[in-house]
C-alpha cells in the first residue's frame, strides 16, 4: 500500500513537472529574507518609451498605466481598489526610456488574496474605454499643466534630455507629447501590450519572505502571457554637440531653473564609472551638503536651495534623496542641476557652476578631496538600498547592465581600489565644458540672450556681508565667459514644449 | 484580540523595557530618561548594518508665538548645521561626509527633527558630534545672515507649487489667534526680516533646545546597553532649562470662511476645505472616528472617489484627513478639479457626502476593512531603520513616547459605526467650515 502510494506520488510529480514551465535562470532574480514581514515582486518588462511609435509618444507609459490603474476582464478598476483596500497596498507600473517595471508588495499575511489580484492584472487587463480616457487625460494634463507650469525643476531637466537625445528613441520624455498622446487609440495600447508584454520579454524578481513554491507558481502564470520575443534595442546615437548651445524657455516666474550637460560614453560597471562616481560625488552629490556646487552656490552665497551633478539619470530629484532604481539606460548624460535662483542672479549662478566644472576638468581632484570623497561614498552607498524592494531594484539593474557581480558590492570595493590618477585621467577623458546643452527656464529671455551673447558681466550683491574671499572670487565668476554665437541661443515659449 | 504587554521596570537603571506580544508595533523597545530630562528610546533591529539616529525637538512652527518671528523653528533647523567651537561647520560637515552618513533635518507644525543614518560602527562618533551641537552651537552673525538667503530661496521654491500657496492661505484664513495661522516656512515679511534677528536666534536656542524638550530615538543595528551608556556619556552634561511658549488658544469659529486665491503659474483649480478639528488624542472618540471617516468617505474606495475621479472624471485628485497635531487643527478635504466650472458641483458633492454620513451608518464590513487597512498600512511602512524611526517623531512629540501607537490601534478597534455618525455630526457644522479655491493664471 505504501509502495503504491509512493508510485502515485512519483507520477503525480512527474506530471506536474511536465506541465510547469522551467524557470529561465537568466530571467529570474531573488533575494530571500525570511525575517522580512513582506514580499516584493518586481517584473521588468523590457520595453520603454524608446519603443513608442513615432507620432504616438507616450504609448509605453500609457500602456503601463492601464495595466496598473485600469480594470481586468473580470473586475473594474474600482472593484480592484476595493479588494486591495484592506491589504493597504497596491501595485504600480512605471516606464522609463528602457524599462517598464510592474511591481507590488504585500504583507505575508495577505499573500494569497494579493497574488490573485496581482497576476490577474498582468495577464487579463481589460483595456476599457473609460480607463483609457481617464489615464490618457491624466497624462496630457501632466504635460499641459503640471510639467509646463508648476514643476520648473523637472521642466528644465526634461528640456535638457529632449535636446540632447533629439532624433533618437530617447528624444521625448516618458510621458510623451501632447499630440502623440492625442493620437493614441485603445487599439494601439492593446497591440503594444501584445507585442511587448510577452512571455519572453520580462525578468522576474522577488524579494522578502517568499517561498520557492510562489516563484514556481508565478513563473508558470507569467508563461501565460502572449507569445513573443525579447525586445532587442540599440544604444541611441546622439548628435555631436558643438560649442555652447542655449535653450531659453520663456516662462513668467520670479525664479529661474537651470540645467546643463552633455552625453557621456561610460556606464555603470566599468572601472571608469566608479572613478567618475568619485569625481561627480565631489562636484555635486545629489541632495547632500558635501556637494561642492552646493558649497559654492548655496552654502557660501545663499543663492538657492541646492546644486548637484549627475552621471546617471535621476528623475524627480526634488522628491527623492537617494538614486532611483530601474531607470537604467544605454546612454547617459553628465548633468548639472541648479535649483531655482532669483532671476537677477541666474547668469551669475550659471557662471559659478560652469566655472566649477571647468576647474574640475582642468585641475582634477586634489589628494584630500579624493580621499574624503572615497571614504564618504564607500559608506554612503549603504543607503542606496535600504530595504528588500530597493535591493531587488538594484539586482534588476545589474541584469540590465549585464553585470556579473552586484553593482552595490562592486561600488564599495572600488572605493578601496581606485587611485587618484585613475579619477583624474577619467575626468580628462570623459568630462569637458566646451560642448554643452544649457537650459534656462526663466522670465525675460531676450535680456538673457543679450547678456550671454555680449558676455555682459553679472555683478552680484548680497543682503548681508560676506567674507572677503567670496567677494574676490565673485569678481572672477561675474565675468566668466559664457558667450556663444547667436544661432546657438534658442528662445522658446513654455507653450511650445512637449507638443 | 487579546493583547498582552509585558512591561518590566528595571528600577536600578530606570530603563523601561517593552516586550511586545500581540501588539501592532512589531519591535521591542527600551526607554530611559536621563537626569537632565532627555528621553532616550532604543529600537534594535536585525538584518541591517544601518543605524537611524533621530533627535526630536518638540518645537515647530506652532511654538513661534512672538510677533514677527514666524518661520523661526525652520530657520533654526538650518542654523544647527553651522557648527560648534569643537566642530566648526566645515569640520562637522567633513566628519559627516567621511562617515558617508545620510544626514538631514525637517521642521513641521509641531516639531523639528534632525536625522542621520550611518553604519553601525560610527555610533559613538555620531553621538559625540550630535550631542555637541545640541549643547554648544555657535555661529557668527554673518553665517546667520547668509543662511537667511537660503530660507528665502526655499520659500520661493515652495511658491512654485500651487498646494503650498493653498496651505498658506488656508492657515492664514482659518486661524486667528493660534500660531497655526502661519505655515512652517513662515510669513514672507518675517522671512525677509530674518537677517536682523541674530540675537533673537540665540534666545530661541536657549529656550527650546533643552534636553527635557527633546527625545533621542536610535533604531537599527544597535546594542541597547552600549547605546544607553554612550547616551549617558555624551548627553548628561546638557543643561535643562526649557521655557514653554505662550501660545494663544484658538477661539471657537462662529461662521464659515471662504476665500479665492490666485496662483501665478498655471494649474488646475484646487478646492481645499478645512473643518475645524481637534488635537491628536487616543482618548477622544470623536477624533478617532473622524480619522476613520476621512478614509471611508473620501479615500480611493469611497463612493465619492469612484464617482468624481473614476466615473465622471471631473476631479484629478481627492483626499481627506484628520491631522495628527498637538493642538486642534483641521479636518482637510483636498481636491484638484479638472474644469473651473465644476468647482461648485464638486463642493456640493462633498457636502452631500458629509450630510449622507450624518444620517446613515457606515457598513460594519467596510469599517472592518478600514481597520485592517490601517494596521497593514502601518506595518508595511516599517521595513528599515530609517522608516521605523521616521514614523515615530510625530507620536513622540504629541505624547512624549511611542506607547501611544498601540493605544491608538487598540482604541480604534473599539470604535463602533455609531461613533462615526456622532463624529460627523459633531465636526461638520457650517460655522466650522473654511474653504479655499485656488485658480491659476490663464
Amino acid at each position: 500500500m505504501k509502495r503504491y502510494f509512493s508510485l502515485v506520488l512519483f507520477f503525480a510529480l512527474l506530471l506536474l513537472s511536465n506541465i510547469s514551465q522551467a524557470i529561465d535562470k537568466e530571467r529570474f532574480v531573488g533575494i530571500q529574507v525570511k525575517s522580512d514581514p513582506s514580499i516584493v515582486v518586481k517584473i521588468w518588462f523590457n520595453v520603454g518609451s524608446q519603443n513608442d511609435h513615432v507620432g504616438k509618444e507616450g504609448l509605453a507609459n500609457l500602456t503601463s498605466a492601464l495595466l496598473s490603474e485600469g480594470g481586468t476582464i473580470e473586475k473594474t478598476y474600482s472593484q480592484i481598489l476595493e479588494e486591495l483596500y484592506p491589504l493597504a497596498t497596491g501595485y504600480s507600473a512605471s516606464s522609463s526610456v528602457e524599462m517598464t517595471i510592474f511591481s507590488g508588495r504585500t504583507h505575508t499575511d495577505n499573500i494569497s488574496t494579493y497574488y490573485k489580484l496581482f497576476v490577474d492584472q498582468i495577464l487579463n487587463p481589460a483595456f476599457r474605454e473609460e480607463d483609457f480616457n481617464r489615464l490618457k487625460q491624466n497624462q496630457i494634463t501632466y504635460l499641459e499643466t503640471t510639467l509646463r507650469y508648476s514643476s520648473d525643476e523637472e521642466l528644465g531637466k526634461a528640456v535638457l534630455y529632449n535636446k540632447i537625445f533629439n532624433g533618437t528613441g530617447y528624444g521625448h520624455i516618458t510621458e510623451g507629447t501632447i499630440s502623440g498622446l492625442k493620437n493614441i487609440t485603445l487599439e494601439d495600447v492593446r497591440n503594444f501590450y501584445k507585442k511587448y508584454f510577452n512571455k519572453n520579454n520580462f525578468v522576474l524578481g522577488l524579494s522578502g519572505n517568499y517561498s520557492d513554491e510562489l516563484v514556481n507558481k508565478l513563473w508558470n502564470d507569467l508563461s501565460k502571457l502572449p507569445e513573443g520575443e525579447w525586445n532587442k534595442t540599440e544604444k541611441p546615437v546622439t548628435k555631436k554637440i558643438e560649442g555652447l548651445n542655449y535653450t531659453l524657455v520663456e516662462k513668467k516666474a520670479n525664479a529661474s531653473a537651470i540645467s546643463f550637460g552633455f552625453p557621456i560614453d561610460f556606464l555603470r560597471g566599468s572601472r571608469e564609472w566608479y572613478a567618475l562616481a568619485i569625481a561627480n560625488s565631489w562636484l555635486g552629490e545629489h541632495r547632500n551638503s558635501s556637494s561642492h556646487l552646493y558649497q559654492v552656490i548655496r552654502e557660501a552665497r545663499g543663492l538657492n536651495y541646492g546644486d548637484y551633478s549627475y552621471i546617471e539619470n535621476f528623475p524627480n530629484g526634488g522628491r527623492y534623496s537617494m538614486p532611483p532604481q530601474n531607470v537604467a539606460r544605454k546612454s547617459q548624460i553628465f548633468e548639472v542641476w541648479i535649483r531655482p535662483v532669483p532671476n537677477e542672479t541666474r547668469l551669475f549662478s550659471f557662471r559659478a557652476a560652469f566655472r566649477e566644472l571647468k576647474k574640475l576638468v582642468d585641475n582634477g581632484l586634489s589628494k584630500d578631496e579624493f580621499e574624503l570623497t572615497k571614504k564618504f561614498l564607500k559608506k554612503y552607498v549603504l543607503h542606496y538600498a535600504k530595504n528588500s524592494a530597493e535591493k531587488l531594484g538594484y539586482v534588476l539593474d545589474d541584469k540590465f547592465y549585464r553585470l556579473k557581480n552586484s553593482h552595490l558590492i562592486a561600488f564599495r570595493k572600488m572605493m578601496d581600489e581606485i587611485t587618484l590618477d585613475e579619477v583624474n585621467n577619467a575626468i580628462k577623458k570623459h568630462l569637458q565644458y566646451k560642448n554643452m546643452e544649457i537650459v534656462f527656464i526663466t522670465d525675460g529671455t531676450e535680456k538673457l540672450r543679450n547678456d550671454i551673447l555680449e558676455d555682459n558681466p553679472s555683478p552680484i550683491t548680497y543682503p548681508t556681508s560676506k567674507p572677503e574671499t567670496i567677494y574676490q572670487e565673485d569678481k572672477d565668476i561675474m565675468i566668466f565667459p559664457v558667450s556663444t554665437s547667436a544661432e546657438k541661443i534658442k528662445i522658446m515659449k513654455v507653450e511650445e514644449l512637449f507638443n | 484580540m487579546k493583547k498582552i504587554l509585558l512591561t518590566l521596570i528595571l528600577l536600578s537603571t530606570g530603563i523601561t523595557f517593552s516586550q511586545n506580544t500581540n501588539k501592532v508595533f512589531p519591535y521591542n523597545y527600551s526607554e530611559k530618561v536621563l537626569s537632565n530630562g532627555l528621553k532616550v528610546i532604543l529600537i534594535p533591529m536585525e538584518n541591517t548594518d544601518i543605524v537611524a539616529y533621530f533627535t526630536v525637538v518638540r518645537t515647530g512652527s506652532r511654538d513661534e508665538w512672538e510677533e514677527g518671528k514666524s518661520g523661526f523653528a525652520h530657520f533654526f533647523e538650518h542654523m544647527m548645521f553651522r557648527g560648534t567651537e569643537r566642530f566648526p561647520g566645515n569640520v562637522y560637515d567633513s566628519i559627516v561626509t567621511s562617515l558617508g552618513a545620510d544626514a538631514n533635518a525637517y521642521t513641521s507644525l509641531d516639531l523639528t527633527v534632525y536625522h542621520m543614518k550611518f553604519a553601525s560602527e560610527d555610533l559613538e562618533t555620531v553621538m559625540d558630534i550630535e550631542s555637541d551641537r545640541f549643547r554648544n552651537l555657535k555661529y557668527s552673525k554673518e553665517e546667520f545672515q547668509t543662511e537667511s538667503g537660503a530660507i528665502y530661496g526655499e520659500y520661493r521654491k515652495g511658491r512654485t507649487s500651487p498646494w503650498s500657496v493653498a496651505f498658506e492661505s488656508m492657515q492664514n484664513m482659518a486661524f486667528d489667534k493660534h500660531t497655526y495661522k502661519h505655515t512652517t516656512i513662515g510669513f514672507e515679511k518675517d522671512i525677509k526680516d530674518m537677517p536682523n534677528l541674530y540675537d533673537y536666534s540665540l534666545s530661541f536656542y536657549k529656550r527650546y533646545y533643552r534636553p527635557e524638550n527633546c527625545v533621542l530615538l536610535v533604531v537599527g543595528a544597535i546594542d541597547n546597553e552600549k547605546t544607553f551608556r554612550l547616551a549617558e556619556k555624551y548627553y548628561s552634561e546638557w543643561k535643562s532649562g526649557y521655557v514653554s511658549p505662550k501660545i494663544d488658544s484658538e477661539p471657537v469659529q462662529t461662521s464659515s470662511r471662504k476665500e479665492e486665491v490666485g496662483y501665478e503659474g498655471r494649474t488646475l483649480p484646487l478646492l481645499y476645505i478645512g473643518y475645524k478639528g481637534e488635537k491628536f488624542d487616543v482618548n477622544n472618540k470623536n477624533y478617532l472616528a473622524a480619522r476613520a471617516f476621512a478614509n471611508i468617505a473620501f479615500g480611493e474606495t469611497s463612493e465619492l472617489y469612484k464617482k468624481l475621479v473614476l466615473k465622471e472624471q471631473k476631479v484629478q485628485y481627492l483626499m481627506a484627513n484628520m491631522t495628527s497635531t498637538r493642538d486642534p487643527y483641521l479636518f482637510q478635504i483636498m481636491s484638484m478639479v479638472k474644469d473651473e466650472n465644476d468647482i461648485n458641483y464638486v463642493s456640493e458633492e462633498i457636502n452631500k457626502t458629509i450630510e449622507y454620513y450624518k444620517k446613515n451608518k457606515v457598513s460594519e464590513e467596510l469599517f472592518n476593512k478600514l481597520l485592517m487597512r490601517e494596521k497593514y498600512s502601518f506595518l508595511m511602512s516599517l521595513d528599515n531603520p530609517a522608516n521605523v524611526a521616521g514614523i515615530l517623531p510625530q507620536y513622540i512629540t504629541i505624547s512624549g513616547g511611542i506607547n501611544v501607537i498601540d493605544e491608538y490601534f487598540s482604541k480604534m478597534e473599539k470604535l463602533t459605526v455609531d461613533d462615526i455618525n456622532n463624529a460627523v455630526n459633531y465636526y461638520f457644522t457650517p460655522e466650522k467650515m473654511n474653504q479655499i479655491i485656488l485658480k491659476g493664471a490663464k
